[in-house]
């Protein structure tokens, strides 16, 4: 079935090159000798479905493995859920919420500073990704925020 | 004789380690090789950590914030108390360079593991110590002397654009912004100080001119209680982000004997300011002509003291023990001779495509590499969650040869033969490194990364692409194979989050097209 499964990396077509071949070092672990007879490289892989990541010397890419059918009912996902609501800014890194460079109701252009996390000791400003305004604020200064939690909502 | 033969008898019967991480680990393993009992002490989230798991005894001294714990000077102390700890060794960062600690050691009756307190409050205050070695008549980068006041923008015109904004109380790299025209003044004014303010509790800026390009070369400095300094060779770290280090070799490709020489004699005029012993680092700036400037002296143990280790063969965390023990370092080790060529990467928890940002995760596969003249310091527990409150370094991969060139063939090896799953890490930036025409022939400068690899380094091979399109796929079809599914009906997860009328018409639609 492998010949079937259509292939994605950062969001383009990929194909498998000629001539190599993988073999498992530790299946569960997901590390493996890719090898062309002459060259050989590990690399580790991880991820379940349709969505894996490979390091590979030294670098994390993500690949897309869809059968057939997964392609078509993601296509019709992404197509129902297209909306021009308002956007959520979210932490892309864990850390603590040090100041906001805005109140509710700011506007603000592309690229402005919208608020500083501090992770690892470093001061991380949040961006807009695009013009708009402040629709409300999620968080508040000295709060801590995990990857993935809602800062604030742009309109 | 052999340069780091044993004591008669261990200087210490019991020594408590401030720290954490590979650090903390390095340390256990010198009490180990001195017959001293290690105390660890960990924050709640560190119960299951390395450090703690190899020591001979481990003391919980507060909850995840370091504030509360590894920065807390009662706790520390405390816990040296409670197990009988005869000396403290606090390693790097954390409560290193606080002299407040090294006194209340010292009031406790323990024996403090670095130079004296008075020398780390002369030193430790930048501008301090920027004063009076312009006294002792060591170069410094040109600059302001004085302190800029709350509220104060000074007049840079004498300095001259770009000029560096630094933190009084700082070290690595925090509190420092790069100015290039004075509108940027302000706002660099108000984030360096609150950066610095966080970091160090303390807001008090100076300003330098910058320059550039330049190298970052420290001077590695040993003293015992009898007078005797050694000084262990230099190292070159002008890889950096941030301004902070992320690659060391010695001896530096930029130091002709000549500039070794003024280096060294800079750096023993800089340790005659002060009542100095134990371990200290001497940091300077070089130019393209090859003058020197003070930068700052950082009186503790150095993250890459490991590849001064390795070219001199002086272990210098057993040394830092020995001499605050009060034993006198041997004639041979004063005027040592380097051999051979090591260099250091780190490796942290950070997307050097993504600038460098710290990742959150957990390390998954962990592979180290191995064999001759390779040598790796870490505490990665494979599973666990990193802690974000702490220090993002992972590993140091060091390797030493006969020369350079084998030294970077060695390095090359070791991060091929190097695994890391679950996150990503610095690593491909160093493979990316060790083949970069600038760094193989020993010309760069601090400006590389962002001269050379930018926000994001170069855009993925397509070969590699395309092989980790190979290995998803093999990996999919072995799961399936495993697990008697194809995975292909995806449609039972999708239904939950897709109208599902209109999915299975589309499916239903493409089906009757094939």
């Amino acid at each position: 079935m492998s010949r079937d499964l259509e292939l994605r990396v950062a969001g383009e077509a990929a194909e498998a090159p000629e001539g190599w071949t993988v073999g498992w070092i530790d299946r569960a672990g997901g590390v493996a000798r890719l090898s062309d007879g002459s060259r050989s490289l590990l690399a580790v892989v991880e991820g379940s479905g349709s969505s894996w990541t490979v390091m590979l010397r030294g670098r994390r890419i993500s690949v897309t493995v869809r059968t057939w059918r997964e392609r078509v009912l993601a296509d019709a996902e992404s197509g129902a859920t297209l909306h021009d609501g308002p956007i959520e800014i979210r932490a892309t890194l864990p850390g603590l919420v040090v100041a906001l460079a805005l109140a509710e109701g700011a506007e603000v252009a592309e690229g402005d500073a919208l608020l500083t996390i501090e992770a690892m000791k470093m001061q991380n400003e949040v961006r807009a990704p695009r013009a708009g305004r402040v629709a409300s604020m999620a968080v508040t200064p000295g709060q801590t925020v995990a990857t993935g939690a809602l800062l604030l909502r742009l309109e | 004789m052999h340069k780091d033969s044993s004591p008669q008898r261990p200087p210490f019967r019991r020594l408590l380690i401030a720290n954490r991480g590979e650090i903390a680990v390095r340390i256990v393993r010198a009490c180990r090789e001195l017959g001293i009992e290690s105390v660890a002490v960990y924050s709640e989230a560190d119960t299951d950590a390395m450090h703690v798991a190899v020591a001979d005894l481990a003391v919980a001294i507060g909850p995840r914030a370091a504030s509360d714990s590894y920065l807390s000077i009662p706790a520390v102390i405390a816990a040296a108390r409670q197990t009988g700890a005869q000396a403290v060794h606090p390693g790097y960062g954390f409560l290193s360079e606080n002299a407040a600690f090294a006194r209340a050691v010292e009031e406790a009756g323990l024996a403090w593991i670095g130079p004296p307190p008075a020398t780390q409050e002369a030193l430790g205050n930048k501008l301090a110590a920027r004063r009076s070695v312009t006294d002792a008549g060591v170069p410094v980068v040109p600059g302001l002397l004085v302190a800029l006041e709350d509220g104060e923008l000074p007049d840079l015109s004498s300095i001259g654009y770009p000029a560096m904004l630094k933190a009084a109380a700082g070290g690595g790299g925090r509190g420092m912004r790069r100015i290039s025209r004075p509108e940027e003044l302000p706002s660099a004014v108000e984030s360096a100080r609150r950066e610095a303010l966080s970091a160090f509790g303390d807001g008090t800026l100076y300003v330098e001119r910058l320059i550039s390009p330049a190298r970052h070369i420290e001077v590695q400095l040993l003293g015992d209680r009898h007078g005797n300094l050694a000084v262990l060779g230099e190292r070159d770290c002008s890889v950096q982000r941030r301004h902070q280090k992320l690659v060391e070799e010695t001896p530096s490709p930029a130091v002709t004997p000549e500039v070794r020489r003024a280096l060294f004699d800079s750096a023993r005029r800089v340790a005659a300011t002060v009542e100095f012993h134990n371990a200290a680092t001497v940091e300077f700036l070089l130019d393209g002509e090859g003058n020197h400037y003070f930068l700052e002296m950082n009186t503790r143990l150095q993250v890459e003291h490991g590849i001064t280790e390795l070219v001199t063969g002086i272990d210098i965390v057993a040394w830092q023990i020995r001499i605050a023990a009060g034993e006198p370092l041997p004639a041979e080790l004063l005027d040592p001779e380097p051999r051979g060529h090591a260099v250091e990467v780190r490796i942290y928890a950070e997307d050097p495509y993504a600038g460098f940002r710290p990742v959150a995760g957990a390390v998954t596969a962990w592979r180290l590499p191995g064999g001759p003249g390779v040598r790796i310091d870490h505490a990665v527990t494979p599973g666990a969650a990193l802690a974000p409150e702490y220090d993002p370094l992972l590993a140091k991969v060091m390797v030493h040869a006969a020369d350079r060139p084998a030294a970077l063939a060695r390095l090359r090896r070791a991060l091929d033969e190097m695994v890391v799953g679950g996150l990503q890490t610095d690593l491909g930036f160093h493979r990316w490194l060790v083949d970069e025409p600038g760094f193989a022939a020993g010309d760069y400068h601090t400006g590389l990364i962002p001269e050379l690899w930018g926000e994001s380094g170069p855009p993925v091979d397509p070969l590699d692409a395309s092989l980790a399109a190979l290995l998803a796929r093999e990996a999919r079809a072995a799961r399936s194979g495993s697990d008697g599914s194809d995975g292909s009906n995806g449609a039972a997860d999708l239904a939950g989050r897709v109208a599902p009328d209109r999915a299975w018409a589309r499916l239903a639609r493409e089906e009757a097209r094939r």
